[in-house]
């Protein structure tokens, strides 16, 4: 079985792992980085979003070996303690109920305040079109990436 | 068995006779001796930490901070300090069900953690006029503190926390004046947040046990199907794969694949070579079932309401009315997919598991491992949302087997095509009214013919399954409606001087378990629906019709209290909030608009009206809804930013099964298998929602369900007043309003 060297938060992590093995079971199977989560595997979800190189990316549908030389940040290295404005905004506003696709939403709306400080309600669509949240949190996940930029989204 | 929802409030009886001075030998011992632990729910250690257990399961509906809410208000405690715990099963909850369904945890819990927290505040109380040698009645109680008035003396609760201890549990404290509150009421954040958002919230897939085993099952294909035989050769050559092993839930056989880690499981399970044996459901055709389902009622009918004589005043009225809706089968697709992760040793067991039945969790375990139920430590992670499919166990029956097999650790998930495939579906139903108007248009008779389908409880915990079970015994004549059901046409809200409601049998070979709201998704969007062609047929302005139709009084049917004044008051509230009165632009932006309304109650305690407004493409190739005004009244607000929340939820539920998706079956198999052709809402479509919480002294009722079955009927009305096409038939698509 070919190992990777992989930057994860920060840190060089070495894994052994088929080379078709998507970075989310990587993560979560054999880094122990639970906060990615599984919603369909196909990419139409948005639970497993994580940031490759500062994008926001679907870990379920890129293999290993495609992000052996990337920077890879999860929602456990978004931040020390919750401190970005995203999850500082997401507890504000009350945003999670069952809470399951808020990691994916949080990586998305913090690449999407990198790119954009001050996303239009459009902008915002447009980058959580494929994100799916069968608790309905919208409205207040729209607010909370408002309040964020207010917050200083740009990090 | 499912647990009524009797069984369950005297279960939480017993519990609140028991929790006083409840001490568990094992707990004690392992506690600091100090930590003052007057009951079930709440200890105080001499750090002043005040630690709450959450006697109900968490899966979005905010029990974690609702019920320390409560306890917190009648501590005294400081909520913000409070540290909350889940409880699981046996030990220190031996006595208490944590199973969690009907929208039902506050009402359930109220009462029982209000007395909880009162009496530790009197003990801790007590222990302070003891030290001051002061009368207690001179203390009074400020966030985690007890004060002495005349004196200003304070001491923490964990300076008092040892003294406390010795004291008696008082067994009828005074309990506070809901006038005083000062935590119930307010607007509350969720006390695990700051998890969830770091990403540290443990949902069930999130724990990995030294020398655990990853399985993905491959299960029956068709409805009812066995396994004859598999060919494993080419799954055990994939590097990575240790076992493939026969597994029966009870609800699917399956073949499960068990390797080093969840990919290589599902790289495994591709290549299996199964062979199945066609069971009864086989050909099962969805289209086919829901063409049949009018003749169910030429059959057997189960009497659910009768008052004056519907059938004689339908036969001499001036005017007839009749429409026929009809729901399909849907799925509850939450967003984390079935999963459990299980350890059976010889003598023990130990699950992880995501699901809304302790009861059935415990059962389905014991059943599988062979084990007693208390050798058995369920451990309850968050649930990635339930809705009522986590009220079954069948994937703990399958990780149990498993484990129990090959005696390591195994976790077994499942895809989000099992979970839409394999899983258990809210059934497909149908609601036919007939309306007799008299020549002053005033609405003289209704009768309601609605269908309704056993709950499958083809776990193995009840000792059936699937595929052999005989047909259940038919049921009793009075069955349906002796439980109140089905929810939605037996407490009919409406006065109606000649009502008859009856309901047919549809079971169907599908797996069907509640879904959101159970019955009053279907019932109400005909109820609701109707009432509009109604107040069409006659000229009326469909809220003056509902209002006609609710004096305000209670209406009692069987033991349920129905409060129509309060159903009242929620209408005229959404009539005013929503601006229902004013003007409205018919045609704006190249489309066509239109408003629509519908209302409802929840088992007596809980009141929603609300008003949809949309607009349609001229061409009717789309639905899009702008903005969803709701008047609720629920009770005494316990959390008024928990139910807000609730009602944008229920309304995103409503609204994907309004607008989006459905389950159907065609050979016996369910044709939608992932969020590309199940569809549900993505905030693109979300409407603004405006939520008006009407002040009310009644008892809280708990609020997860009810904003559901308002918003289809809703959204139908709007569409019809938009465009003039009656759609029946959900979801409502460009070709069913193309069709009406
Ligand atoms: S799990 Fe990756 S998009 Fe759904
Ligand atoms: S909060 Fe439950 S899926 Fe989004």
């Amino acid at each position: 079985m070919p190992t990777y060297s992989l930057t994860v938060n920060g840190r060089a992590r070495t894994v052994e792992a088929p080379a078709d093995m998507p970075l989310l079971w990587v993560l979560r199977d054999r880094l122990q980085l639970f906060g990615t989560k599984y919603g369909c595997g196909i990419g139409a979800c948005g639970a497993c979003t994580v940031h490759v190189n500062g994008q926001a990316v679907r870990s379920c549908s890129l293999p290993v070996a495609a992000v052996a030389a990337a920077r890879i940040t999860t929602i456990e290295g978004l931040s020390r303690d919750g401190a970005h404005p995203a999850q500082q905004a997401w507890i504000e506003e009350d945003v999670a109920q069952c809470g399951f696709c808020q990691p994916g939403m949080i990586m998305e709306a913090a690449a999407l305040l990198r790119a954009r400080p001050q996303p239009t309600d459009g902008e915002i669509d447009g980058a959580f079109a494929s994100h799916i949240c069968r608790c309905g949190t919208y409205n207040r996940l729209r607010a909370a990436v408002h309040r964020a930029a207010e917050l200083g989204g740009k990090r | 068995m499912p647990v009524s929802r009797r069984e369950f409030i005297a279960a939480g009886a017993s519990a609140a006779g028991l929790w006083l001075g409840v001490r568990v030998p094992e707990l004690a011992a392992a506690a600091p001796i100090a930590t003052f632990d007057p009951n079930v729910f709440v200890s105080i250690a001499p750090n002043d930490v005040v630690t709450v257990w959450v006697i109900r399961l968490e899966m979005g509906q905010g029990v974690r901070t609702l019920l320390p809410m409560i306890i917190a208000e009648e501590l005294g405690a400081d909520l913000a300090r409070v540290h909350v715990e889940q409880a699981s099963p046996g030990g220190r909850f031996r006595t208490v069900r944590l199973h969690t369904s009907g929208s039902s945890s506050s009402s359930d819990t109220y009462r029982q953690l209000r007395i909880a927290g009162a009496a530790a505040r009197e003990m801790l109380v007590a222990a302070a006029a003891a030290h001051w040698k002061v009368d207690a009645a001179t203390c009074r109680v400020e966030l985690g503190a007890v004060i002495h008035g005349p004196t200003n003396r304070r001491r923490t609760f964990g300076q008092l926390a040892t003294a406390a201890a010795t004291l008696p549990v008082p067994r009828t404290p005074t309990l506070k004046d809901p006038a005083t509150f000062t935590v119930l009421g307010r607007p509350t954040r969720r006390t695990d947040g700051r998890k969830i958002v770091t990403g540290r919230a443990q949902y069930g897939l999130d724990v990995k046990w030294r020398g655990m085993l990853y399985a993905s099952i491959v299960r029956s294909p068709t409805l009812g199907a066995t396994l004859k035989g598999f060919d494993a050769k080419a799954a055990l050559r994939v590097p990575g794969v240790r076992h493939v092993i026969a597994v029966n839930s009870g609800v699917h056989h399956g073949v499960a694949v068990l390797a080093s880690d969840t990919w290589t499981a599902m790289k495994g399970r591709a290549r299996l070579h199964v062979e199945w044996e066609p069971g009864a459901g086989a050909g099962f055709d969805s289209a086919e079932f829901l063409r049949g389902m009018p003749q169910r009622w030429d059959g057997k009918l189960y009497p659910i309401r009768d008052e004056g004589d519907a059938t004689a005043e339908l036969a001499r009225s001036a005017t007839r009315l009749e429409a026929t809706y009809e729901f399909p089968f849907q799925a509850h697709a939450p967003l984390e997919t079935m999963n459990c992760t299980a350890h059976v040793r010889e003598t023990d067991a130990e699950v992880w598991v995501p699901t809304q039945s302790d009861v059935r969790t415990l059962k389905q375990a014991a059943l599988a491992s062979g084990l007693p139920e208390d050798r058995i430590r369920a451990h309850h992670a968050l649930m990635g949302g339930g809705f009522g499919r986590r009220l079954f166990a069948d994937y703990v029956a399958e990780a149990v087997q498993l484990s129990a097999k090959l005696k390591v650790p195994v976790q077994v998930l499942w895809t989000r095509e099992d979970d839409m495939r394999n899983g258990y579906f809210q059934p497909a139903t149908m609601e036919r009214f007939r309306a007799g108007i008299d020549a002053g248009g005033r609405l003289q008779a209704l009768a309601h013919q609605t269908t309704t389908s056993e709950l499958t409880i083809y776990d193995l915990h009840d000792g059936r399954n699937i595929w052999t079970a005989p047909p259940k015994p038919p049921r009793a004549d009075n069955a349906i409606a002796s439980g109140g059901s089905p929810w939605g046409a037996f407490d009919n809200p409406y006065t109606v001087p000649h009502l008859r409601v009856d309901c047919a049998d549809a079971t169907s070979p599908v797996p069907v378990g509640p879904w959101r709201a159970v019955e009053y998704p279907s019932t109400v969007f005909g109820r609701e629906s109707f009432l509009d062609e109604i107040a069409v047929a006659t000229g009326k302005d469909p809220i003056a019709l509902r209002l006609e139709l609710l004096p305000r009084d209670v209406k009692l049917v069987g033991t349920q209290r129905i409060d129509r004044a309060r159903l009242a008051a929620s209408l005229e509230a959404v009539r005013e909030r929503a601006g229902w009165g004013t003007p409205f632009a018919r045609e704006r932006d190249g489309r066509l608009w239109g408003r629509g309304v519908a209302c409802s109650v929840y088992h007596t305690g809980s009141y929603i009206a609300m008003v949809a407004e949309l607009s349609v493409a001229r061409d009717l190739s789309d639905v899009r809804v702008h903005r969803i005004v709701a008047a609720v009244d629920c009770g005494i607000p316990l959390n008024p930013l928990g139910v807000e929340g609730q009602v944008e939820s229920g309304i995103a539920w409503g609204l994907s099964a309004t607008l989006l998706g459905k389950v159907d079956f065609v050979n016996g198999a369910a044709v939608q298998g992932s969020f590309r052709d199940f569809r549900v809402l993505t905030i693109d479509q979300m409407p603004k929602v405006e939520t008006h919480i009407l002040p009310s002294q009644a008892a809280p009722r708990g609020f997860g369900e009810h904003p559901v079955p308002m918003v289809a009927p809703a959204v139908a009305n709007a569409v019809f007043a938009a465009c003039g096409k009656r759609v029946r038939s959900l979801p409502i698509t460009a070709e069913g309003m193309r069709r009406a």
